[in-house]
């Protein structure tokens, strides 16, 4: 906002040398999109893909994993980009969550309310969850965090379908 | 949630959770900043979607409002949208910009304006353009929840 202190030079040349990166920018993030619940969208594959998480790197702290795939979105194909909340349980099971609150689809993530440290925290409406997804009592979101079937193929996690919550 | 007629229903049924409105405001030009007006209404088509989609379930994106570059009444029509919106019982009316115009109005627009410049991605390797377009997101996102908790009583 205003503590961005540039002059209208400068701006003018950022604006100006800034195209070609708008154009890369704009191949990952489909400029049209239609009325596709998030939610939905990783199910159309049904196919694996790659993350770029070792899965030897993971612990039982939840760590955000971004994966990209290719979509069909209404009318346009689209590099889509996703993430995925990921731990270790102590018997080595892996579990990936989903961070699409289940109240509206606000985006949750882990540990950032203050309040209420190691869950997860959507900042829309207050809505929380613990750690294994279940949504807690009393905030808005009426059903658990969806999660990801995962695999594991040369140390490299790999996610597959949504699925509801003890599903997967 | 996105003005298509598949959100707006559930915009509909939803409305008491839904309180924000964000507008994107893009200028137009003919002459020489033509190409630039270009790259902002890029930029910033991109970051409204990205803002919608971690924000889907209170922030409702209106499309963008354009202008032509050395529009007079821009200013009033904004107010008009925004008044509107304000009627229809949105408490939080936000406007998203690249357009170093807008400063000059920010106290007639009670500090809703978010100025983000446009920021040069071309040497970015496309994961690094992500990661930028992600912080921006992340800075602006940390402005809707500090006006929201701040209206919490
Ligand atoms: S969208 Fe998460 S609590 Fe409402």
């Amino acid at each position: 906002m205003s503590k961005h202190n540039v002059s209208r030079r400068q701006f003018l040349n950022y604006t100006l040398t800034g195209v070609g990166g708008f154009m890369a920018a704009g191949m990952l993030m489909p400029m049209v999109r239609f009325a596709i619940d998030p939610v939905l969208s990783a199910d159309k594959g049904g196919d694996y893909i790659a993350t770029k998480q070792k899965v030897s790197e993971l612990t039982a702290e939840p760590t955000r994993v971004d994966f990209s795939f290719k979509q069909v979105d209404g009318w346009y194909e689209s590099e889509e980009t996703n993430t995925a909340w990921v731990y270790k349980m102590d018997d080595g099971k892996i579990i990936a969550l989903s961070p699409i609150c289940k109240h509206l689809g606000c985006t949750v993530a882990w540990n950032t309310d203050k309040a209420n440290p190691n869950q997860f925290f959507c900042p829309c409406h207050y809505g929380r969850y613990t750690k294994d997804g279940v949504n807690v009592k009393g905030t808005p979101p009426i059903s658990p965090l969806d999660v990801y079937e995962t695999k594991e193929k040369d140390g490299i996690l790999y996610l597959g379908r949504l699925k509801p919550h003890g599903e997967a | 949630m996105r003005w298509t007629a598949k959100e707006l229903d559930m915009y509909s049924q939803s409305k008491e959770y839904v309180d924000t409105v964000l507008i994107p405001l893009v200028p137009l030009s003919f002459g020489g900043e033509m190409k630039q007006t270009g790259s902002m209404n890029e930029f910033l088509t991109i970051l409204s979607l990205e803002i919608e989609k971690q924000m889907k379930g209170r922030i409702l994106l209106m499309p963008s409002l354009q202008y032509l570059h050395n529009e007079k009444d821009k200013v009033e029509r904004l107010k008009h949208w925004a008044n509107e919106a304000k009627e229809n019982n949105f408490k939080h009316v936000f406007f998203l910009t690249s357009d170093y115009e807008w400063k000059k109005d920010e106290r007639e627009l009670e500090n809703h304006l978010i100025w983000i410049p446009a920021i040069p991605l071309e040497n970015l390797e496309i994961d690094q353009a992500r990661g930028m377009i992600g912080q921006q997101v992340l800075q602006i996102l940390d402005i809707f929840t500090y006006n929201w908790k701040n209206e919490k009583k």
